[in-house]
């Protein structure tokens, strides 16, 4: 077989998955009575329309997906299968609205980094436990960080209907951040924060961390085998396993700090839509390299933010769009396994 | 690895444009034609609070041709995104059905001051910023009395969602009412802590049912199918137990074990609203309850003669107390004293 003929094969599948996937998406909108041109439309309108649709929805719902998406690759990196960023995520905003609401006066240089610190310092907190169970006992870190998800929300739900709850007491939300906590505006005119920027510098940090580094060097190692890396005798894997649980953890309740001081400038209840979750496909589609975290939380962000415009604009109930989000992610990944073996093939070839 | 990157980009790339290729022209322009939008915070496939309000935005668009549109919300920070979103597109007047979309109405409506934001049980007004008070409490409060009469064990169950003020405040008026015709009854009242988980709303109902309870009434959303299929198969393991359904006249929903529903006729408000938007009339806060009809208690005909002629006569006369002024039924008000009363200059 000749290397063109090899290297077409998955360009063609790509293609076919891709328009195979659309095909299915349209034929259920169709049956459904919603015409899927305007469907389609109304979704790549609502996440790239306008420049202020792009930055404003689409950047701002990539963002919390940035950042979990980040801690999940690296943690994932080091073999630590680190479920329970949505958890994590949580207890940093917990975190962040308490040292906030608690700093009424402080000038915005202060606060913020101070609410930013406090979440990345109680999402670590919360990886710890996980943490010390598999470094000291070997529980399995699927089970004790999902479940630690589990304790965060509920603990969210227990503080914003007690000790958290606004002064005024009628709604099961902690008071607003005094708006010197608010963090800036990243483009003015529009909702971007600086979080997306603090996103972006993380991903940057993280890979020359990863890719420049004796200790990125070592993460790996460990990921790519903790038993190969012990045995070396070079250095023990437990405290890397520690530094990836800690920094995945700070990275995710940063997360949940980034949102609250940059769009809800409160704490309530089902503050997240599984972001800590979504992370998972965010990271694994970015084959856990930081830099391709970002461009892929920015097309789930899109995907998320047309989906908002499929409702408005195309009338497709909500149920059905997120039935269509699912389809392309398929779609995506599909696609993307292709190009990988195309790339593998071409660079063997 | 940066083989890997670049087939991702290529990926995107190929996204992006068959995204593109499927883009035609926006529909979303204006077209002159005033146009009303609706955010609810769960699905309208629930038969009651949500249900209500796309119908009263499909009346709205039926009967009076506005141009209509609905986006369900899953976060509090997607808000902000559908009120700027339908702002910008030329809505005029944009329903948030729910308290939690206050605090982005407000603050859009300081964005956006050509556009007139209405949240339902909202808490805060301004110039373009109305609330409604729904006064479901003086409906929930008939219903109680009905629940009084009825039961047999002498104990009945509230099942609610989330704690909040306007769930609460029907909780409070359903036990007032229930201890007006039996004042030794035992009220049980459940929080679910959500408002359309089905499962847990039926495991709450079932443990009511258990502790005596026979007549029960929920605040929820789409969970309330819970409430009714607990109180179902109570019944089929050969009790006597009721429902009463909640917000929207719901008689219909389970007419084999719902008795009656304390009800809001959403529709007939939001086309009200509809209509005092249009004539330019509209100022907030709009505050209804069952004088004008707005919120009723209504029996289940299926079931006439369950609840004793006594009973509903009683209710018709604490009706009329109620509309007279001379019956207080105990509410909980949420309504913040509107900011910044000064004369605008």
């Amino acid at each position: 077989m000749s290397t063109r003929t090899r290297a077409l094969t998955p360009a063609l599948t790509a293609a076919a998955a891709l328009l195979a996937t659309l095909a299915v998406a349209a034929a259920l909108l169709a049956l459904g009575g919603y015409p899927p041109g305007d469907a389609f439309a109304a979704l790549f309108r609502g996440a790239f329309g306008t420049w202020d649709r792009f930055v404003s929805f689409t950047l701002v719902r990539a963002t919390p997906l940035l950042l979990t998406g980040l801690a999940v690759a690296l943690a994932f990196k080091a073999r630590v299968w680190n479920i329970g960023a949505e958890g994590q995520l949580h207890a940093g905003a917990l975190a962040a609205v308490a040292v906030a609401v608690a700093l009424p006066g402080a000038p915005g240089f202060l606060v913020i980094p101070a609410t930013l610190l406090a979440a990345a310092a109680a999402g670590a907190l919360w990886a710890s436990a996980p943490a010390a169970m598999k470094t000291g006992m070997g529980v399995g870190e699927v089970i004790t960080t999902l479940l630690m998800n589990f304790v965060a929300l509920f603990m969210a739900q227990f503080l914003v209907q007690g000790p958290l709850r606004e002064s005024r007491g009628v709604f099961n939300q902690t008071d607003e951040i005094p708006p010197a906590a608010h963090l800036p505006d990243l483009v003015p005119g529009t909702r971007l924060h600086l979080g997306f920027l603090i996103g972006i510098l993380i991903a940057i940090a993280l890979w020359l961390y990863l890719t420049r580094t004796p200790g990125g060097f070592r993460l790996r190692a460990v990921g790519a085998s903790p038993q190969a890396a012990e045995v070396s005798g070079r250095f023990r894997a437990q405290p890397v396993v520690w530094l990836a649980f800690l920094a995945s953890g700070a990275i995710a309740g940063l997360a949940g700090g980034v949102q609250v001081a940059g769009v809800t400038h409160r704490m309530y209840e089902g503050l997240s839509p599984g972001w800590g979750y979504t992370a998972i496909a965010v990271a694994l589609l970015a084959r856990l390299n930081p830099l391709a975290v970002v461009v892929t939380a920015i097309v789930f962000g899109a995907l998320s933010a047309g989906g908002g415009a499929m409702q408005r604009d195309a009338g497709v109930p909500e149920v059905w769009v997120r039935g269509i989000e699912a389809l392309v992610i398929l779609a995506v990944l599909t696609v993307d396994r292709s190009w990988q073996a195309l790339a593998s093939r071409g660079s063997r070839g | 690895m940066m083989d890997r990157g670049r087939g991702l980009l290529r990926t995107a790339a190929l996204f992006l444009s068959i995204a593109a290729a499927a883009c035609g022209a926006d529909p979303a322009a204006d077209s002159g034609q005033p146009a009303v939008a609706l955010l609810t915070a769960g699905p309208v496939s629930d038969a009651g609070w949500y249900a209500g309000a796309y119908e009263g935005l499909q009346l709205i668009g039926d009967s009076l041709g506005f141009r209509v549109s609905h986006q369900q919300t899953r976060t509090p920070a997607e808000f902000d995104e559908a009120f700027i979103s339908y702002a910008e597109s030329g809505y005029g007047l944009i329903f948030g059905h729910g308290f939690e979309y206050q605090d982005a109405a407000s603050r859009a409506g300081e964005m956006y001051p050509d556009v007139t934001f209405v949240v339902s049980s909202g808490s805060r007004s301004s110039a373009n910023v109305v609330p409604i008070i729904f006064g479901l409490h003086e409906a929930s409060y008939l219903a109680g009395m009905a629940a009084g009469s009825v039961t047999q064990s002498g104990t009945v169950g509230m099942v609610g969602g989330v704690e909040i003020p306007s769930a609460k405040g029907t909780f409070i008026a359903f036990e007032a009412g229930v201890k007006a015709v039996m004042p030794d009854a035992v009220v049980l009242e459940t929080f679910i802590g959500s408002w359309d988980d089905v499962s847990a709303a039926k495991e709450a109902a079932a443990a009511q049912l258990r502790q005596g309870a026979d007549v029960l009434i929920h605040n929820v959303d789409a969970a309330s199918f819970g409430v009714f299929q607990a109180v179902r198969e109570a019944r089929e393991g050969g009790r006597t137990a009721w429902a009463f359904g909640m917000n929207r006249d719901q008689n219909d929903v389970a007419p084999d074990v719902i008795l009656g529903s304390a009800a809001i006729n959403i529709p007939t408000i939001f086309l009200q609203t509809a209509l005092d938007w249009r004539a330019g009339t509209l100022s907030g806060p709009t505050i209804t309850g069952l004088a004008g009809g707005s919120v009723e208690f209504v029996p289940n005909p299926a079931h006439e003669g369950v609840i004793p002629a006594q009973a509903l006569s009683r209710i018709d006369e604490a009706r009329a107390s109620i509309l007279a002024g001379t019956l207080d039924v105990p509410a909980i008000d949420f309504l913040e004293p509107a900011a910044g009363e000064s004369p605008s200059s």
